[in-house]
């Protein structure tokens, strides 16, 4: 189970006068993500979605609170929750001179997938994800569909437990952004935890269990995607979002 | 570790030798060393192989005796008798090198310092020399003076050891300095790309979700920018070594010289290499993982390119030799030890002092590195 508590995490930035700023881009973040559950972290550019995502990876630290994936915390066990999650964002980018092949071997390798397995996961992996005609191609020369199968297959070689997905369709069109989503759906049933942030909100309504709405680096809202509708007695989680944050439509 | 630092190291091997900037940068700036070496021996040999008809044309403004005649022929001087008047205007249009004047027992060697001067001053120095001395004795002997009690009356004999062919230690000295040069320029760029490169195509997020610690990925990539540059110092080695053979049969400047170095020097100019190498490395990637961008990074390494090549310059320039404390000096430190081989004199006490020095300079740069890997204001500093 994945349990963020209490998370705080301050950047600089200059305003408009040159002068330094501080900022919390998340205030007090706490939630838990239980084996084989969705949890969405919904918000609109800038709530500080990218950076608590961040701090799940393992990429960013947070200023205070702490971060536990089965009762280890990355203070102690950095190496081995790295492990055992897998990280993608609509940023995330990938070795292009590299070939597939390549690049998954290498992640087998730094995974330390046994390596009389590595072949035979690299095909495995390369069946599911239908890469098999592109698979010794370099990754420069791959459409952004045929990239993004690749940097979910990274993510795939060593089996992890927990997804953090950040904005991972962002971008992309209706196939590419499809295949994700149905890679989401597959990976929950075989029981794994993925943490899924994003701005549309109709995505997350469709393959979300738990939705964390989040403003301005604040939670204002946790439940199922039914139960916030309810709340808010709206009929959709962009309209309940809306509500939330007393109908300023300033950001999208 | 071990394993970890080879998963990055392979990675940074693969990119960089399928990166042509990174390969040419690799490849291609050792190539200007041969074009130094016997581009500047062919400048040397010209200088040197100067006719005398280039600038022995002399005037005078005096009409010249019979001796004076003789004496001039004697000194290979081209005599151009005309006014004061006419020989400034000979010399305005290039007609003649130098012009003399006389005035009463003043003879004035008059022209302006040009590429011929010193040529032709010499010669004509030459010929008043031998002039004056056929004056003394001829007055001498007038007065019934033996000419030789006087002229010499004391006898300076020379007797200092022949320096080193001047073009051979210069041509062999810029040729180690510029193998320095080659390895710091091909260092910058992979370092760039490693570092800065990373960030900027969005990969290093990738990088740090692996279950990597920052140290390794630092050592891994440092030993790749490192093998970079060995490689090029290498390359230049060999053709160093292939131009000054070819400079040393081809040019007569380096006549009774020999330009090669000995397997001993070989040895040791190849562990400066390695030295030199790693510690650029280094430097290059602390340097530009500070930056955001590749082309901030290029401009904050260009600094270092300036930086590796001044101290042995200096040194050559005002000819410091190796001490125990130039030893310890990073950047002097190569281009002397160098500069000691091509001489063939090794001290291994210098070399173990200069290798003292290396490593102290790498680790306290690999801390830094680790250090900043570690710090989110350098990694993600948007």
């Amino acid at each position: 189970m994945l349990i963020v508590k209490n998370i705080k995490k301050k950047f600089i930035k200059y305003n408009s006068k040159k002068q330094k700023e501080e900022f919390l881009a998340n205030n007090d973040i706490s939630f838990e993500a239980k084996k084989g559950e969705v949890v969405g972290i919904l918000g609109p550019n800038g709530a500080g979605k990218t950076t608590l995502l961040r701090m799940i990876a393992g990429i960013l630290k947070p200023d205070e609170g702490n971060i536990n994936f089965d009762g280890f915390n990355y203070l102690e066990n950095e190496i081995e929750i790295k492990k055992n999650i897998a990280y993608l964002s609509g940023n995330t980018k990938i070795y292009k001179s590299l070939s597939t092949y390549e690049l998954l071997k290498m992640c087998c390798e730094i995974y330390e997938v046994d390596k009389q397995k590595v072949e035979s996961r690299i095909k495995e992996i390369s069946k599911i994800l239908n890469m098999d005609n592109f698979l010794y191609n370099k990754i420069e020369n791959l459409s952004t569909g045929q990239t993004q199968r690749v940097n979910i297959a990274r993510c795939l070689v060593h089996d992890p437990q927990y997804y953090i997905l950040d904005e991972a369709t962002s971008g992309l069109d209706i196939i590419s952004s499809q295949i994700i989503l149905d890679f989401i759906k597959k990976e929950k049933q075989k029981g794994k935890t993925i943490i899924y942030s994003t701005h549309y909100m109709e995505e997350a309504e469709n393959i979300c269990d738990n939705v964390f709405m989040i403003n301005k680096g604040k939670v204002i809202k946790v439940g199922t995607p039914k139960q916030i509708k309810k709340d808010t007695n709206t009929t959709n989680l962009r309209d309940a979002f809306f509500d939330l944050i007393g109908g300023e439509r300033d950001e999208k | 570790m071990k394993s970890k630092v080879l998963n990055i190291l392979k990675k940074e091997l693969r990119e960089m030798f399928r990166d042509k900037k990174s390969l040419s940068m690799m490849l291609v700036v050792p190539i200007m060393i041969p074009l130094l070496v016997i581009g500047m021996s062919a400048l040397f040999e010209m200088q040197m192989n100067k006719s005398v008809d280039d600038y022995n044309k002399i005037g005078f403004n005096y009409e010249m005796n019979e001796v004076e005649k003789q004496l001039a022929k004697q000194t290979k001087i081209k005599t151009i008798l005309a006014s004061e008047k006419e020989l400034k205007e000979k010399y305005k249009n290039n007609e003649i090198d130098l012009y003399v004047i006389k005035r009463d027992n003043n003879y004035i060697i008059n022209g302006e310092d040009n590429e011929t001067t010193s040529y032709s001053s010499s010669l004509v120095e030459n010929y008043f020399s031998l002039y004056k001395s056929y004056l003394q004795n001829e007055y001498l002997s007038k007065n019934n003076i033996p000419a030789n009690n006087v002229i010499n009356i004391i006898n300076v004999e020379k007797n200092i050891k022949q320096a080193d062919n001047y073009f051979a230690s210069f041509i062999t000295s810029y040729a180690f300095l510029f193998i320095i040069m080659a390895i710091t320029i091909s260092a910058t760029y992979p370092a760039t790309d490693t570092t800065a490169g990373e960030k900027e195509r969005g990969t290093l997020e990738t990088l740090l979700t692996f279950p990597i610690k920052s140290r390794d990925i630092i050592v891994g990539k440092f030993l790749s920018v490192s093998i970079s540059s060995i490689i090029t110092g290498i390359i230049s080695l060999i053709l160093t070594i292939i131009s000054l053979m070819f400079a040393n049969n081809k040019f007569s400047i380096y006549k009774d010289v020999n330009l090669m170095l000995s397997p001993t020097s070989l040895i040791f100019a190849a562990i400066v290499i390695i030295a030199y190498s790693f510690l650029i490395s280094g430097l290059c990637i602390a340097i530009a993982s500070k930056c955001k961008t590749f082309k901030e990074a290029q401009s904050a390494l260009t600094p270092l390119t300036f930086i590796s090549f001044f101290p042995g310059l200096i040194a050559f320039m005002i000819n410091i030799k190796t001490t125990a404390l130039y030893a310890l000096i990073p950047f002097l430190n190569y281009t002397l030890i160098f500069t000691d081989i091509t001489n063939g004199s090794i001290n291994y006490l210098y070399i173990i002092l200069m290798l003292i020095s290396t490593i102290i300079v790498i680790l306290s740069v690999l801390v830094v590195i680790i250090k900043q890997y570690k710090s989110e204001k350098v990694l993600f500093s948007n």
